[in-house]
């Protein structure tokens, strides 16, 4: 009797199991059955007005579509990449997820997995929108994503810690910025702040030298034509190590992180503990989350990479990223509808606030208050091109050896040579 | 495991039962061998499919995984042989990690071997407020791993605790980059390695001791030994089948690290600092990379090294101590 029991019970659990493994893809909304609709969404905004936002947003949505309830999910920023992989591989993905464009988003296209919006996104939004950021998110001419953000980059500085230091107009030249930091370390201030940690914001310093050292087609390229020969990746990373050797860097930068808190490089320069950061146009909103009174940093400002004699790279060409969403390839035909919802001008608006950043959609660019952030736009208005984060153009396997690679020279244990020998070996086994 | 067990215990007494010619008729001993069979089945098989299912079949499917290039989406196709091997050994990076975990298994018992006999036989007298300091010990070992790394990564920071203390004393030159220096990192992990997993040592050597008969010491005290010569001659001595399982744990242990170098360095820097492990490694250039098929191999690495350091240790350190009940017969008759 008890054995039976135990056996049938036993067979019941392996049962469930098989299910529970199996079956998870019937969960999310799969396909238009003229009902209730539930759309999932994968987010990377934890706290704050930006987590506010989606759901804002998502109510917003309801209120217009009754049949469709969107379901927000916050997902730290770091762990979003796994995350995703992991719903990819099971199949059972989110409707809507954040995505990047480059090879991060063409490498879940390859597998199949992320609709074709070419002809689902309201002509209008793409026209808000334009070409430069759209094509991010385009793979062989298929749109496969919105933008929601452009979020270039340059260097953000404290308009009081360089007055304090003597220093009267911002650098146009390596030269320049030079002789900047040696005015602030003589004045006692940390110059730079870096969170190499983290890698990537270090690996921004060989990211930008490169934007100077190499021609227009190599580097807005990247995510198709991975190509490491040109010399002029090796003149970024000389370049960058000569600048290394002047020391603008605070004091133990290598085991400084990002963004938490404030002994991380944007804490720093919350706290005006370091005069200057090389970052993406989220800076502001990042900062103003670690100053005393976590109100924006009023003396913020911005002025582009410095220029670099000699390189192939057009002056005033930039290096940014976008942030955007697409949709899973078995999504409702409301997961667009949300998407072209979220682009619209009057939620664009309400980003740029809730994010304190630049909105993909230039008809909500009035929102933009952040005095940062103004001269940081209008440099995004005349470049003449902007060439993706390399990490994201090359994907997470060589975009991570790259990132790890220039920490690793910058803290003095390699050279531009070990530097590219690293990528290549890092493509060698992806 | 248990599964195994019961097999061993179980299958002898039904040979036995069948072997005999003395049982009844045929068929009763037939139903009755099935039934037994059944019975081992049921019993040890949800465990065995346990183990299979997810022990086994895991192992298997990394090493099947690794010969292939594979970004992780989708079935893997790119068969590449051995190139992920040859790729991992050819990587600087991986060749230090592997360093710096057998640095870490030599120091871990070097540092943490003696600290913690030494606390053991304090402990192990009675003085007042004994057992408050055991409990003081044990903490550490109680809290998280990423507790332990937060707290002391913000210690040691550049502009950390650590260095304000020294400051504050009057210690000022002997401030130092903890935690950033590549020349020290390797060593402030150590130290709070052993500041963390001292409590563990500890606990085992106390209870070595006390299994330690107490006539040995009155009959040494008698004949005139003082405490350390009874400590050297006697509690050491006895102490060694405790020290070489400790060992065994501490050097499995120093060879999977990961947590705290995780927390503490991050997910990009810790080659850099010096003090990646191969843990780490595989973290780092599989999972974070997307690489995932190079980071399967580098998985497979770490199970080889991990298992024959294993079993060297088993097979030279570990015998006397395992003898009959590991090796079961085979381990007898060799004596």
């Amino acid at each position: 009797m008890k054995i039976r029991k135990v056996l049938t019970a036993a067979v019941a659990l392996a049962a469930v199991g098989a299910i529970a493994l199996t079956g998870c893809s019937g969960g999310s909304g799969s396909g238009d059955d003229g009902g209730k609709q539930t759309l999932t969404l994968w987010q990377n905004s934890t706290t704050g007005d930006g987590k506010q936002f989606w759901t804002d947003a998502a109510a917003a949505f309801h209120k217009a579509n009754p049949d469709v309830t969107v379901k927000v999910t916050s997902i730290q920023n770091e762990d979003m990449d796994g995350k995703l992989q992991t719903a990819v591989n099971s199949g059972d993905m989110p409707d809507i997820f954040m995505a990047r464009g480059g090879s991060k988003l063409a490498d879940v296209v390859a597998a199949g997995k992320v609709k074709d919006l070419t002809s689902k996104v309201d002509p209008d939004i793409k026209k808000a929108i334009g070409d430069a950021a759209l094509s991010a998110f385009t793979v062989d001419g298929k749109l496969y994503g919105v933008p929601t953000a452009v979020l270039p980059g340059g260097v953000f500085y404290s308009k009081d810690l360089f007055a304090q230091a003597g220093i009267t107009a911002t650098p146009k030249t390596m030269d320049d910025l030079e002789a900047d930091i040696a005015k602030l370390k003589e004045a006692g201030i940390a110059p730079i702040a870096l969170g190499a940690k983290d890698a990537w914001p270090a690996a921004h310093w060989y990211y930008f030298f490169a934007v100077r050292a190499c021609g227009k087609d190599l580097i807005t390229n990247l995510a198709t034509k991975k190509d490491f020969k040109d010399g002029c990746w090796m003149t970024a990373a000389n370049n960058l190590q000569k600048f290394a050797q002047v020391q603008p860097f605070n004091e133990g930068f290598l085991t400084t992180s990002a963004q938490q808190g404030a002994n991380s490089s944007a804490g720093l320069v919350a706290n005006h503990k370091a005069a200057m950061e090389l970052m993406g146009a989220w800076e502001p909103g990042v900062v103003a989350s670690l100053t005393p009174d976590q109100k924006p940093l009023a003396d913020l400002d911005w002025f582009p990479f410095p220029e670099v004699s000699g390189g192939k790279g057009d002056a005033g060409a930039m290096m940014g990223g976008l942030d955007g969403y697409s949709c899973s390839e078995k999504s409702p035909s409301s997961c667009e509808k949300f998407l072209n919802f979220v682009a619209s001008k009057q939620w664009q608006e309400k980003y740029a606030t809730a994010f304190q950043t630049i909105p993909a959609n230039q008809d909500a660019k009035g929102a933009v208050d952040n005095p940062s952030l103004k001269p940081l736009m209008e440099a995004y208005g005349t470049a003449p091109y902007v060439a993706l984060w390399l990490d994201t153009a090359l994907g997470q396997n060589v975009g991570n050896a790259l990132n790890t690679g220039v920490v690793e020279m910058l803290a003095g244990q390699g050279d531009p040579k070990t530097l590219l020998q690293k990528i290549t070996d890092a493509a060698a086994r992806g | 495991m248990t599964g195994t067990q019961v097999m061993a215990e179980t299958v002898p007494e039904s040979d036995r039962c069948t072997g005999a010619g003395v049982s009844p008729a045929p068929v009763r001993r037939a139903r009755a061998d099935w039934r037994k069979r059944g019975e081992i089945v049921l019993l040890s098989g949800p465990a065995l499919l346990m183990f299979v299912g997810f022990v086994i079949l895991p192992v298997a499917m990394a090493a099947f995984y690794g010969f292939f290039k594979w970004n992780g989406f989708g079935w893997p196709t790119q068969f590449v042989g051995l190139d992920n091997y040859v790729h991992m050994w050819q990587d600087h990076t991986f060749r230090d990690a592997v360093v710096h975990n057998f640095a870490i298994v030599v120091l871990s018992l070097l540092l943490q071997g003696p600290i913690a006999i030494l606390f053991a036989l304090l402990l192990n007298q009675k003085f007042r407020g004994r057992s408050l300091i055991r409990v003081l010990i044990f903490v550490p070992y109680v809290i998280s791993e990423v507790i332990v790394g937060t707290g002391w990564s913000l210690m040691a920071q550049d502009a950390g605790a650590v260095n304000s203390l020294l400051e504050k004393l009057g210690l000022g030159f002997l401030k130092q980059s903890w935690i950033a220096d590549p020349k020290l990192a390797l060593w402030t992990l150590m130290i709070i390695i052993t500041w963390k997993y001292i409590g563990f040592a500890v606990i085992l050597m106390l209870a070595g001791m006390q299994s330690i008969p107490e006539e040995l010491f009155e009959a040494a005290a008698i004949d005139g030994a003082g405490f350390w010569k009874i400590q050297w001659n006697i509690t050491v001595p006895l102490l060694g089948p405790t020290i070489r399982i400790w060992a065994f744990l501490s050097i499995i242990g120093a060879l999977q690290l990961f947590d705290l170098v995780n927390i503490i360095w991050g997910q990009y820097i810790s080659a850099t600092a010096g003090t990646s492990t191969m843990a780490t490694y595989m973290y780092q250039n599989g999972h974070l990379a997307g690489s995932y098929g190079f980071g399967n191999a580098v998985a497979v690495m770490l199970f080889l090294i991990t298992l024959v350091v294993a079993l060297i240790y088993q097979r030279f350190v570990l015998q006397r101590d395992t003898d009959g009940a590991l090796t079961g017969d085979s381990g007898k008759a060799r004596r």
